[in-house]
């Protein structure tokens, strides 16, 4: 069967038991690389496929997954979703868009044809591990790794959706463990691309080595309040782990702090913040959502006041709105809500005004999934970086923590930059970001 | 779940390709996940995952793939794939599968098999809703879940192993958020086994709603925490999420053999202050982290990490056995047929002393009293460990002063274990999940309340 005859058995089983419903269908081809001593590891090849169906009934919704695709998976994977569907609350915000329209992605941008052997991948794999092995002071390469991955994803629904998604990423990342003596440390880069032919060993050994090396002597600077710069790389992580804050689905279950402030002001009147799906260059690029919707670029921080939370058919619905394009939902999870590509935008102050003075550059913070909390915005976290000084190091730091508030953070923006940077696996782009007085314990 | 003869003609395929050692893992796992929302359920969702992993070893090199297809064709040709690049001159096939029995020592009752018993696990939920409310009109909202799974695993492989296991796993979990209108907090309760939704009879939905409430309610109520060097006592049962980072990651073979954990030729020598004890044990009766085998048909075994501060033993699995040199102890696992085998813990915990949670207390000065931890992360290589504080408190003169918010305590292992001074008798064991290579597998920490004399708070005052 093809997949639109396994879809249309699904969507044809759903209606005929009096409800609507909508499958998705996630398929991946992948090849992963590690090199070890300069013998190849690990080489792992897959081929996957997941169906996920939400079914409505009588104003109830129920999901159900399933790996396995032969025609009886495919009944009982309907007859698991309605029998869920029985046990949950109505939800009369809930609901499978009117939507009949057909979409695909383009292939030739998102997912481009590339003569690249096997062969080629292992050769970049073990050139990367070993000339980073070879390094002076470097133990070894305990953490390194090439992959070509594909994804597709068609979505179905009883309304008469159609719409496929198929991107491609290939990456390559190392992490080198250097010894001095008793001191050690390890740190590590990694790069993204369409292309596996647009990956640079070089680049990526010569950043490794230099970032672990330079961090090798940190040691902590004195409990204190300073001003502190992320790095492209942590503070795409740190906004990430408080995206609760735009998230219409939170707001209706009554757990973002963010709900009654819609139009006022959150943040620092320079900070400007939307979500980009279009944007071609980044990874988190998606032309429709979970839904199907059509998405499009979203303000949702305007000179610091908040303008909008992301929504999907069913919180917008309880607010009264419309969607912005910002449903999610997995093969294997319930309908939920999602930024798909951050972008802050660049400020007004030059590279030399960002860096002048005495600040912390933090280079890598730990426990980012532990050690905050995106109701309260309180976080806190281990540290690393450098001390700097008009845009010179003074010191490498290891061993501090920075703690503090994030949404108290949005207010204590001291300069925005005027430049930005993609994170390497290119999921957000933003300026660097100088806090003022920040906590931190050394 | 695999036809015998498909399954011994993929072996035959890959020892032909001159792999020294061939495997196949087969899962069906089935899931029933429920989620409440205050007093309404806000979604149940199920579902079949089913597939198969592939392993050839050449040396100790792993090739590994996966499908969600059992065709005996389909399976070679991934094998043919994945041993392009390795072809040596074939090996000769000269086993017989011989179905070994296992014994099951965490039998369940109530299996999603039988039954997915939805309306009980949803009147449990409802009802530690209603606790938690109960507890305190500050409750703006609980969000409780259910989760139940049942693994079915077979595995073949070129020793002429064929073996297999079904766990059953069930968890539950309740978070109260609490609001004063100004500022929100959380708390959180959760419990789980190896074992079916028998669990019912072993908690409490009253237990569950008071506590999930009583921590969000010290929370809301807390202070920034003070920062710097201290001491800290860290609460039993989950605290021992500090010696699952600061230690058990850097026991692992899969950073041992390569030379990626600062304990790896420590085998034999001093690595702890010698009130730590530790041990790593996959045979406990229906504990969250127990198996009967391990994910290479191995039956696991209690491994004395840890005895008197002295390294005793690493976690080793089949591949780091051949790297080390260390016997196997039951260890490899993986999160599903997706990942190959890793060495992993089990219930990782240090064992209990004799000390109580009043000589701790009063022997401090100033520092931190930790009662319940949350997760953390550690960098093998240099043993860099962080975790954060879900409840604490402020430690001044031997007394307990007043609750701290967003508190991470950081060091190194080998730093911390020379630093805990002092273990009590009041042990637990907790449950949790443990993401590394192999994906994310449960486990249990554990251990009594214990001092540490000296480690790096982070905190906001």
């Amino acid at each position: 069967m093809t997949i639109s005859d396994q879809a249309n058995q699904v969507i044809d089983l759903v209606k005929a038991a009096g409800a609507s419903g909508d499958l998705i269908i996630d398929q991946g081809e992948s090849v992963s690389l590690k090199a070890r001593d300069g013998e190849l590891e690990e080489y792992k090849v897959s081929s996957s496929q997941i169906f996920g169906l939400r079914v409505i009934k009588d104003g109830k919704v129920g999901t159900a997954h399933s790996e396995a695709a032969d025609s009886d998976a495919l009944s009982s994977l309907v007859e698991q979703a309605l029998t869920n569907a029985s046990f949950t609350a109505i939800e009369v915000h809930e609901n499978i868009l009117a939507n009949e329209a057909s979409l695909k992605t383009d292939d030739s941008v998102l997912c481009p044809v590339e003569n690249v052997s096997i062969d080629e991948k292992v050769n970049f794999a073990l050139q990367m591990e070993s000339d980073l092995a070879a390094r002076d002071r470097v133990k070894n390469v305990p953490y390194n790794g090439v992959q070509d991955n594909t994804n597709q994803r068609h979505i179905f629904s009883s309304a008469g959706l159609s719409a496929y998604s198929k991107s491609r990423m290939c990456a390559a990342y190392a992490y080198a463990l250097v010894e001095q003596g008793d001191k050690n440390a390890m740190e590590g880069i990694g790069q993204a691309s369409r292309l596996f032919a647009d990956l640079n060993a070089n680049d990526i050994v010569d950043r490794a080595y230099t970032q672990t090396i330079d961090i090798l002597d940190g040691s902590p600077v004195p409990s204190g309040h300073y001003d502190v710069i992320f790095d492209e790389e942590v503070q795409a992580s740190l906004f990430g782990v408080f995206t609760l804050m735009f998230s219409g689905k939170s707001a209706k279950d009554g757990v973002n702090p963010m709900r009654e402030k819609l139009g006022e002001s959150i943040a620092d009147t320079r900070l400007n913040i939307t979500d980009k799906p279009l944007s071609v260059d980044g990874f988190g690029y998606q032309l429709f959502d979970a839904e199907g919707t059509a998405t499009q670029s979203t303000p949702l921080i305007v000179d610091g006041t908040l303008n909008t939370l992301i929504h999907n058919s069913a919180t917008a619905s309880f607010f009264d709105m419309k969607t912005t394009g910002h449903a999610a939902r997995g093969p294997k999870s319930t309908l939920g809500v999602g930024l798909h590509q951050l972008e802050i935008a660049a400020g007004s102050s030059s590279q030399a005004d960002l860096f002048s003075g005495k600040y912390l550059m933090l280079t890598d913070l730990t426990g980012m999934h532990s050690g905050a909390n995106a109701i309260s915005g309180d976080f806190s976290f281990g540290a690393s970086g450098f001390l700097c000084e008009d845009g010179q190091r003074l010191q490498p730091v290891r061993g501090i923590t920075v703690a503090g508030n994030f949404y108290d953070m949005l207010n204590k923006i001291a300069l925005i930059g005027d430049k930005q940077f993609w994170n390497w696996e290119k999921s957000a782009l933003m300026p660097h970001i100088r806090f003022a007085d920040m906590a931190v314990s050394g | 779940m695999l036809n015998h003869q498909t399954a011994q003609s993929v072996i035959d395929h890959g020892i032909s390709l001159g792999a020294d050692f061939a495997e196949l893992f087969v899962e069906r796992s089935q899931t029933n996940t429920i989620s409440t929302l205050s007093n309404q359920v806000q979604s149940v969702e199920s579902g079949i995952d089913f597939g198969i992993g592939l392993r050839l070893v050449y040396g100790t090199k792993v090739l590994y793939g996966y499908t969600n297809k059992p065709e005996g064709d389909e399976l070679k040709r991934i094998l043919s794939e994945l041993a392009a690049k390795d072809l040596r001159d074939p090996g000769v096939s000269a086993f017989n599968f011989d179905y070994r029995q296992i014994t099951d020592l965490h039998p369940a009752v109530r299996t999603l098999t039988n039954d997915s018993e939805v309306e009980s696990k949803v009147a449990y939920l409802l009802a530690a809703d209603v606790a938690a409310r109960a507890a305190s009109n500050m409750i703006s909202q609980t969000r409780g879940s259910c989760r139940q799974k049942e693994q079915h695993v077979e595995l073949f492989n070129s020793e002429g192993l064929h073996t297999g296991d079904t766990r059953n796993y069930i968890r539950t979990s309740l978070t109260s958020i609490a609001s004063d209108g100004s500022e929100q907090a959380t708390g959180s309760w959760n419990d789980g086994g190896l074992m079916g939704w028998e669990l019912e009879h072993d908690i409490s939905a009253e237990k569950t709603g008071t506590e999930a409430t009583r921590q969000a309610l010290v929370n809301l109520g807390a202070k920034p925490c003070p920062s710097g060097r201290m001491p800290v006592v860290i609460g039993n049962g989950f605290g021992g999420v500090i010696f699952h980072e600061a230690c058990g990651h850097l026991l692992e073979t899969t950073s041992v053999a390569k030379k990626a954990s600062v304990f790896h030729d420590q085998m034999g020598q001093m690595i702890a202050n010698t009130a730590v004890s530790a041990v790593d044990d996959g045979t406990m009766t229906k504990q969250w982290g127990s198996i009967n085998i391990d994910d290479e048909g191995l039956d696991t075994q209690r491994t004395q990490l840890i005895k008197d501060g002295k390294l005793t033993s690493f976690l080793v699995d089949k591949i780091g056995a051949e790297q080390t040199g260390f016997e196997r102890t039951g260890s490899g696992r993986r999160e599903s047929y997706k990942y190959a085998p890793a060495s992993r813990m089990r219930n990782t915990f240090i064992e209990p002393g004799d000390a109580n949670l009043d000589e701790m207390i009063s022997s401090i000065d100033k520092g931190i009293y930790a009662s319940h931890m949350g997760g953390g992360s550690v960098q093998p290589g240099t043993g860099e460990f962080n975790f954060a504080v879900t409840e604490g408190y402020f430690v001044e003169d031997g007394k307990v002063k007043y609750p701290v918010k967003a508190a991470t305590l950081i060091s190194t292992g080998p730093a911390v274990l020379k630093e805990i001074s002092m273990v009590g008798n009041d042990f637990s064991l907790a449950c949790g999940m443990c993401g590394s290579v192999s994906g994310a597998v449960p486990t249990s920490v554990g251990q009594a309340t214990l001092k540490v004399d000296d480690i790096l708070v982070g905190g906001n005052a």
